[in-house]
């Protein structure tokens, strides 16, 4: 491999940033992430969950589906963990 | 006598006692069964509750679809059978890996099968994942959003954003994702460093820039770069891309010297718009790959690669008929690869997920190539 070029170093140096910013790792473990929120996530869902395709059924999926469908959507449209946790607890609720 | 007396005596005893037997019985059963009842309920709230409440979750989504195409001058076939499951495999919210195949049958009857993508997604904060693995290209919006058959309004992608397009389709490496609200905005990214792209040179000319991902890094250096994304208001998203970094020729015919082909400077330039008013979806997309000249190189002139389409979609009836229209051109080095196309098509929804689609494309290209072969196309898609 040749030198690395300053471009990667500067992505690396950011990357390592990242990782220093508070993370989930504490909820992990005691697996208490901040609840998510019904009416919040009426609005988010409405906001969001029909951007780039057809809105999907509530009643389509099971909340453990829904539980990585969600996760899934927060990758991919980077919704914030919020918005994700509080859109799952309104599909969770009307499926 | 006195037996008859005694049994006398003794019958309502018995009586008594048979009475009563009955009784007892009866009441230990529905005791019984009434506790079995509450065991039974116990378990089936504990059961549907578990659901919600596992620590790991696996689950199989993807989708499906055959289609018919109808050339200018060929015999219409059905030319399409793709089968694309994806897994997703969830640990709390620290870790989801999810992984989509696409499993085709080619035109000789072999079956194709391609690792779509393969990511695990390291949940940092609210705010930040690190994805790691082969993801599908993060600059614009087609690949990452909107390639699945389901999804697509068209059966066909837009000139310039398929195989040997434009637009970048996968990479190997790490990235991060996430959004940001920025007061009333929403705003979303994704940053990635990646092997990057390689080129085919063909007679002395670079003939295609290949972006389906590589494990290996042949020209040493990486590619970075990312899409900025931003929703001033929620119906409408407009998004920034770029990339740089370095590719260099892999293959050749002629065969490349034992010495490799010289690295060259490698940019990408991308920008998309998507806007929902009532039942009117509209997007447009542009995308720009160029290569810079190498002196040194088995193909040493630069080569530049733009497409661009704008789409327009409107529901008559909600969820059920739809028309588009989309236009899109590619310019490539090379004339019996561009094309200008115009497409549209009418959609019926069985369901949100469940697609037929009928459309027709006025193709513009290198006259005789197939690029330029205006086509009727049919396809049902199915996403669960
Ligand atoms: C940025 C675009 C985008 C947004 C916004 C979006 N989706 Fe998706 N969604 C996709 C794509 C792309 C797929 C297909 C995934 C694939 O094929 O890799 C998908 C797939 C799905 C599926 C099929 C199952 C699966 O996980 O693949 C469901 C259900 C779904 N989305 C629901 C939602 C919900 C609910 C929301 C709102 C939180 C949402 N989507 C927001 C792009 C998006």
């Amino acid at each position: 491999m040749k030198h690395p070029n300053k471009l990667t170093a500067l992505f690396f140096i950011i990357f390592v940033a990242a990782g220093t910013v508070p993370s989930p790792a504490g909820w992990a473990q005691q697996n208490t992430p901040p609840a998510g929120d019904y009416i919040r996530g009426v609005k988010a869902w409405g906001d969001n969950c029909s951007r780039c395709h057809n809105m999907r059924d509530p009643k389509e999926f099971r909340d453990d589906q829904w539980k990585s469908i969600v996760t899934h959507m927060r990758v991919r449209a980077g919704l914030t963990g919020q918005d994700a946790r509080d859109i799952l607890v309104f599909l969770q609720t009307s499926n | 006598m006195s037996r008859v007396k005694n049994k006398n005596r003794l019958s309502p005893l018995v009586a008594a006692t048979l009475l009563a037997m009955p009784l007892g019985t009866n009441a230990a059963e529905d005791y019984g069964s009434l506790k079995a009842e509450i065991e039974d309920l116990r378990n089936a709230v504990k059961e549907s509750s578990e659901w919600k409440n596992t620590d790991s979750v696996v689950h199989l989504a993807g989708y499906g679809a055959f289609g018919y195409a109808d050339q200018e001058t060929e015999d219409g076939r059905f030319d399409q059978v793709l089968f694309a499951p994806i897994f997703h495999y969830q640990y709390r919210e620290l870790m989801m890996l999810e992984s989509e195949l696409e499993i085709a049958t080619g035109t000789d009857g072999e079956t194709e099968v391609n690792l779509e993508y393969l990511t695990l997604d390291l949940f940092l904060n609210d705010y930040m994942t690190l994805v790691g693995g082969k993801f599908l290209s993060p600059l614009g919006q087609f690949r990452q959003n909107l390639h699945p058959s389901w999804i697509n309004k068209l059966p066909s992608t837009p000139a310039g954003y398929g195989h040997d397009g434009a637009a970048p389709l996968a990479d190997v490496g790490i990235q991060l994702r996430g959004g940001i609200p920025l007061g009333k905005m929403r705003t979303n990214y994704a940053l990635y460093i990646a092997n990057g792209p390689e080129l085919a040179a063909e007679g002395g000319e670079i003939h295609a820039i290949e972006s389906e991902g590589f494990t290996r890094d042949e020209d040493g250096d990486k590619v970075a770069g990312g899409r900025l994304g931003f929703l001033p208001v929620p119906k409408l998203e407009i998004g920034l891309s770029a990339a740089t970094g370095n590719v260099a020729v892999t293959e050749s015919t002629p065969p490349l010297p034992a010495s490799g082909d010289p690295v060259r400077d490698y940019d990408v330039l991308g920008a998309d718009l998507a806007f929902k008013a009532g039942n009117l979806d509209f997007r447009g997309e542009y995308i720009r790959q160029e290569v810079a000249a190498a002196a040194a190189s088995v193909a040493a002139e630069a080569a530049e690669w733009t497409a661009w389409y704008a789409q327009a979609a409107y529901q008559f009836t909600p969820n059920k008929l739809e028309l588009v229209a989309r236009y899109s051109d590619f310019d490539s080095p090379h004339a019996d690869e561009d094309q200008e196309q115009w497409a549209v098509g009418v959609n019926y929804l069985f369901a949100s997920n469940v697609i037929a689609k009928i459309a027709y494309e006025w193709n513009d290209g290198l006259e005789g190539e197939a690029t330029d072969q205006n086509q009727a196309l049919f396809q049902l898609a199915y996403g669960f």
